[in-house]
């Protein structure tokens, strides 16, 4: 292939010495010839290339006046891909809204505490009632001693004060 | 339509197709081939990068009358394929390239000290090269093909004309910065070459 100069903008240097930019080592390799035989070689690779893709043979051939089988396939292959869609849609549940609400955990602002996600429950059961135990009941014996110096003093403590005033 | 007119038509089709791309084989695979060959260097992966564009044409032969500029379009697949496997090649050391270089390049008059000095330079040149950033190492590269002009170089690589003169400009500055620092480490490395040799003769005269 003859070589024909197209691109003056290389020949113009714009400025620049293009010797002392190594172009020349540049255009001495695309100047180089290719070797002998090249075109001969890639037309047999060419050759030897498959040019066309594998196709399965119909097993039976078809007639040309057997348009009715095509069109039977066709639908065949309609109804089973239709059908195949169907039993899809009818298995997927419908989409559900949550029944409980999520509350957003408060976060406190301008200092102050948070309430590390803790969240208040109602009382909805009434509370156990305990009964009042008795007043000596349930005291241990020092305990007992105690509650009765006690006693013993603020009766002491009621008749004395009236004789000192 | 009976189908041996058919299965006729397809033969006919098949032959046109044959013989248009044996015409751009004979046409254009010289012309592949240098494109490769200044990306790879080395002339059994150029050949391999031709003969892979080619076949790339054959599987899209029915694309071939949509082309407007098969030349540009066959350099362009080339490109991409070299592009391809150099970057798959990255491990080959770079030693390789200078010594395929001296053997190819033409030698016809020179001395052997000066092919082995003039593939030395061609070595260094090409290393600069490649220490280029890759937008404008590849315009430099394809600049170098006096057949391409800057629209086509703009159309390989699919950008804009300004932009291929942009970065080319970009590429002579860097290269034109490189070598002469090369240069200048080379001309500072000479005298210690020569005071060892100096102090080397200087020792076998005072034996």
């Amino acid at each position: 292939m003859s070589i024909t100069p197209q691109n003056s903008y290389g020949r113009s240097g714009e400025g620049i010495d293009r010797a002392g930019t190594g172009e020349d080592t540049l255009r001495l390799i695309a100047r180089l010839p290719a070797p002998d035989g090249l075109e001969e070689r890639v037309r047999v690779a060419l050759r030897a290339a498959p040019r066309h893709g594998r196709v399965l043979a119909w097993p039976v051939a078809l007639r040309a006046d057997a348009a009715w089988v095509r069109a039977t396939a066709a639908a065949a292959i309609v109804m089973v891909v239709a059908g195949g869609g169907w039993s899809v849609y009818s298995h997927i549940q419908p989409w559900q809204p949550a029944k409980a609400n999520a509350v957003p955990a408060r976060v406190g602002t301008m200092g102050e505490f948070s309430g590390a996600g803790a969240v208040r429950s109602p009382q909805t059961l009434q509370p156990p009632v305990v009964s009042a135990p008795p007043k000596s009941a349930g005291l241990y014996p020092s305990q007992k001693k105690r509650h009765k110096k006690a006693a013993a003093a603020t009766v002491l403590t009621g008749t004395l004060a009236p004789a000192a005033k | 339509m009976n189908f041996d007119d058919t299965a006729a038509a397809n033969a006919v089709r098949q032959q046109a197709e044959d013989a248009a791309l044996a015409a751009l084989v004979d046409q254009y695979a010289g012309a592949l081939y240098r494109v490769a060959f200044s990306v790879l260097r080395n002339a059994a992966d150029a050949e391999d990068a031709v003969q892979e564009a080619f076949l790339r044409v054959l599987r899209h032969r029915d694309q071939l009358n949509e082309v407007r500029d098969h030349r540009v379009w066959l350099i362009r697949i080339v490109w991409n394929i070299v592009l391809d496997r150099k970057r798959r090649a990255k491990t080959r050391p770079e030693t390789d390239d200078v010594a395929e270089l001296a053997r190819v390049l033409p030698s016809n008059g020179l001395s052997a000290e000066q092919v082995a000095s003039a593939a030395q330079h061609h070595g260094q040149v090409l290393a600069c090269v490649e220490q280029l950033p890759v937008k404008e190492r590849e315009v430099l590269m394809l600049s170098a093909f006096d057949e391409l002009s800057s629209v086509e170089i703009a159309s390989v690589l699919g950008i804009t004309e300004s932009s291929v003169r942009s970065r080319l400009f970009r590429a002579r500055n860097l290269m034109a910065g490189m070598l002469n620092h090369a240069r200048g480490k080379t001309r500072d490395l000479e005298p210690s070459g020569r005071t060892a040799e100096t102090a080397a003769a200087a020792e076998e005269e005072g034996r």
